[in-house]
């Protein structure tokens, strides 16, 4: 009677690719978890098609470039429209979904303030100093500050809002709102950004993997957002920008984009992005 | 609030549940449309078209998730898209990263940047090449990180059906992929380069 092989049978290609996704039974799991383990051939496959998934997992998310909605009526004749006026009604739900609940919570909850000084995001991100300009939110905003800010702003309802979810979590949310649409180019901007669902209670941006750019012409400058911890354990950062004080290129005023981007930090790889239109007018 | 309390209200008429709706699915299903048809614009019409069926026919919906639900009437839509022949298997060469600026950041090198956008297009046109019906089963699964039954779900196919697919797709990619070795090392490669 011959004997059982030592080594189960070479995996199919499409047992390897489901095993790189745990879609295979534990028993057949097991079989090809021992296979590979002593079988360098299969290894590379299976390295191969690792490296080739995580290739296209690793393409951006992108933020669709016009805001979705339904016709007042039923079958009645829709259209297009940009995202500022048409992505009213959806900024409003947004705001009474998301915003104003977190920002009440936080209002009411005596948030804790961790974030370090602009030169200490800096230091610790040597990387964000080079190639691309960066800018602060109002000078050194202490931890009360940042908190009265915030607190401040509890009672007033973004109007300029964004939200992505993430498709693998579903209680994971990107938030990014501004207080206005529109700004002299000597005015100031408040912006918020809440990382729903993170897995990480770090008020550091770049702990967080949170980065925030300004945008016209393709020519980008980067915020850099100080965070806090609100009440119900929600990283929020944010803050208020002098505008003039933006090393923004060319003529100032114009037209605008505001972009979040969360690589969520838990290894994954995935990238929430939120954008918003933002119009500077003046000189 | 979750979809199965905004796809009840909703079923009664309500607008905002079903644009809570929107706002949660509007990211991935333009994401799967984009990674399907290529054109930003493309992407946009089928998303919004999906919503607007979806949002007609919420009432027919009884006990099917309503996640799996929209991305099925997308996929149809995609399949209508290239039956008509619209653009059919080109990828415009338009910059499509200009939403995704700010992933800059995170490679400030300019060579590295340039590395990234160059990779990101390798892939995206590895994607292209596939065959739709591979091609649907890589993005829902490696773009929107369904799990298999949910793309099953979405396909109206087998399991088994499901798993080749991703395979053969992810066989497929990998292979074109391979032609670029300065940009993917095959791992093995990048392992002998790592001991030395």
């Amino acid at each position: 009677m011959p004997s059982e092989p030592r080594i189960p049978t070479e995996p199919l290609l499409e047992e390897l690719s489901a095993y790189l996704d745990h879609e295979l039974d534990a028993s057949a799991q097991a079989r090809v978890a021992e296979h590979v383990a002593g079988c360098q051939s299969c290894q590379a496959r299976l390295d191969g098609l690792r490296q080739t998934a995580n290739a296209v997992r690793a393409l951006p998310m992108e933020t669709p470039r016009r805001t979705f909605t339904i016709p007042a009526q039923r079958r009645q004749a829709w259209r297009w429209a940009p995202v500022g006026w048409v992505g009213s009604a959806a900024v409003a739900l947004l705001v009474i979904a998301f915003g104003i609940q977190n920002l009440h919570l936080l209002a009411g909850s005596g948030s804790t303030a961790t974030a370090g000084s602009s030169a200490n995001y800096s230091a610790r991100n040597p990387q964000r100093a080079t190639g691309v300009r960066a800018a602060s939110p109002l000078a050194s905003p202490a931890a009360s500050a940042l908190d009265q800010q915030f607190n401040a702003q509890a009672g007033t309802a973004p109007v300029n809002a964004s939200t992505v979810a993430d498709p693998t979590n579903g209680s994971r949310r990107l938030v990014l709102d501004t207080d206005s649409a529109s700004y002299s180019t000597n005015g100031k901007m408040r912006v918020t950004i809440q990382l729903e669902g993170s897995p990480s209670s770090s008020a550091n941006s770049a702990d967080q993997g949170l980065t925030l750019t300004l945008v016209h012409n393709g020519v980008g400058v980067a915020l850099n957002p100080v965070g806090v911890i609100s009440g119900n354990g929600t990283p929020i950062f944010g803050g208020w920008y002098e505008l003039p004080s933006l090393p923004l290129s060319g003529p100032r005023a114009g037209d605008y984009r505001l972009t979040a981007t969360w690589v969520v930090p838990d290894g994954s790889g995935r990238v929430l992005q939120a954008a918003v239109a933002v119009q500077l007018t003046g000189s | 609030m979750d979809d199965r309390d905004l796809v009840g209200l909703a079923r009664g008429g309500d607008q905002e549940a079903f644009t809570q709706l929107i706002v949660q699915y509007q990211v991935p299903l333009y994401n799967m449309a984009l990674r399907m048809v290529g054109g930003p614009d493309d992407a946009a019409d089928i998303a919004q078209e999906a919503f607007l069926r979806a949002w007609e026919k919420i009432r027919t919906l009884r006990d099917a998730p309503f996640k799996s639900w929209l991305f099925q009437i997308a996929a149809n839509l995609c399949y209508d898209h290239f039956r008509r022949g619209r653009r059919y298997g080109v990828m415009p060469e338009e910059d499509q990263t200009g939403n995704v600026v700010g992933l800059g950041i995170a490679t400030p090198d300019p060579q590295e940047r340039a590395e990234a956008n160059e990779r990101n297009r390798l892939v995206r046109q590895s994607i292209e090449a596939l065959e739709h019906d591979m091609r649907i089963a890589i993005v829902l699964r490696d773009v929107n990180g369904m799990a298999y039954d949910e793309i099953a779900s979405v396909l109206r196919v087998p399991l088994g059906t499901v798993k080749s697919r991703i395979a053969r797709a992810r066989a497929q990619v990998q292979e074109r992929l391979r032609q670029h070795p300065d940009l993917f090392p095959s791992p093995s490669t990048r392992e002998d380069a790592h001991a030395e």
